[in-house]
């Protein structure tokens, strides 16, 4: 636990998303969605909007954080990495994610490009739950534009578990 | 097309929204994971699933997102702007599953010159909820300023 302790409150370095915001990853997110919001996916309404062109889904933050997986990235070792590896070694080696929540400040724009970081908040004591023991890892994940400007925010608990015997 | 426009007066608190249902088949949950960029074998190995001690792969957590953003804007229309959503996230929704989406306006107010309503909603399995949700819409209003 002191370990984990060490890791927690650090900010993890800033990392690009793989891509930048484009019609077409929009595009594939609301066919999967079946999400038919014209702020999305329809150039002509899009334009008489208040954003004036098209927009991505405020709810596809999660979806510029993905990395690549190819070619292999060099190691980030940011401090959730740091966590989860730990934890790992300690036989948590499951992972399901149990709350989330997301702020949107800025629309995103066909274009942009998203970078983000994040730190450890928290990570629980062994406890005790369905699924079997484990512990809980709170993050909280900051996602900028190229200017720098804050466009969303979201924290993540995670459960990294043993499953139950 | 005519897009429809909920406004902020025409709201009331405890007003209910629509029902809607989504069957989750192995596309729906591969398509929402590849499209979301989450390649974690959960979201499109059924071993990898079985692991975890869960029956079939399962939708990730972006795709309840793209779920709840979907559900709160075919309500509103395209002029409704989500300011935020916040998930508790209970039993995962697997593939061969049915989500049923419900919700209520929690809480209807202004702030900072923002007319916003609060929504509570539950996407449920046929047995026990998915997840417990609450989100912030800002909604046009009728009322010049």
């Amino acid at each position: 636990m002191e370990q984990l302790k060490a890791y927690t409150n650090v900010d993890g370095p800033e990392v690009n998303a793989p891509d930048e915001v484009s019609k077409a990853t929009i595009r594939h997110w609301c066919e999967a969605m079946q999400d038919g919001n014209p702020l999305y996916t329809d150039e002509g309404y899009a334009r008489t909007s208040k954003y004036g062109s098209i927009v991505a889904p405020p709810t596809m933050l999660m979806a510029w954080s993905f990395p690549p997986l190819w070619p292999p990235i060099e190691s980030h070792e940011g401090p959730l990495d740091n966590v989860l590896v730990l934890l790992d070694a300690a036989g948590f080696n499951q992972v399901i994610i149990t709350g989330t929540s997301q702020r949107y400040l800025k629309p995103l724009f066909p274009g942009d490009r998203v970078s983000f970081n994040y730190r450890v908040e928290n990570v629980s004591p062994e406890r005790q739950t369905a699924l079997g023991n484990g512990h809980f890892v709170t993050a909280v994940f900051v996602y900028r534009n190229q200017k720098g400007e804050e466009v969303g925010n979201q924290t993540l608990t995670i459960l990294k578990y043993r499953t139950a015997a | 097309m005519a897009w429809k426009t909920l406004y902020w007066e025409d709201t009331k608190e405890g007003e209910a929204l629509p029902e809607a249902t989504r069957e989750i088949t192995a596309t729906t949950v591969v398509s929402c994971a590849i499209a979301s960029r989450d390649f974690t074998p959960l979201h499109h190995d059924p071993d990898a699933a079985v692991a975890a001690g869960l029956k079939d792969i399962f939708l990730n957590t972006p795709t309840i997102y793209g779920f709840a953003g979907k559900y709160l804007t075919d309500w509103t229309g395209p002029e409704g702007e989500i300011k935020q959503i916040s998930l508790r996230l209970m039993m995962p929704a697997l593939s061969g599953d049915t989500l049923t989406m419900s919700g209520k306006v929690a809480r209807k107010y202004i702030d900072d010159k923002q007319h916003l309503v609060d929504i509570e909603f539950t996407f449920s399995l046929p047995t026990m909820p998915n997840c417990t949700g609450k989100a912030t819409v800002e909604l046009p209003t009728r009322v010049s300023e």
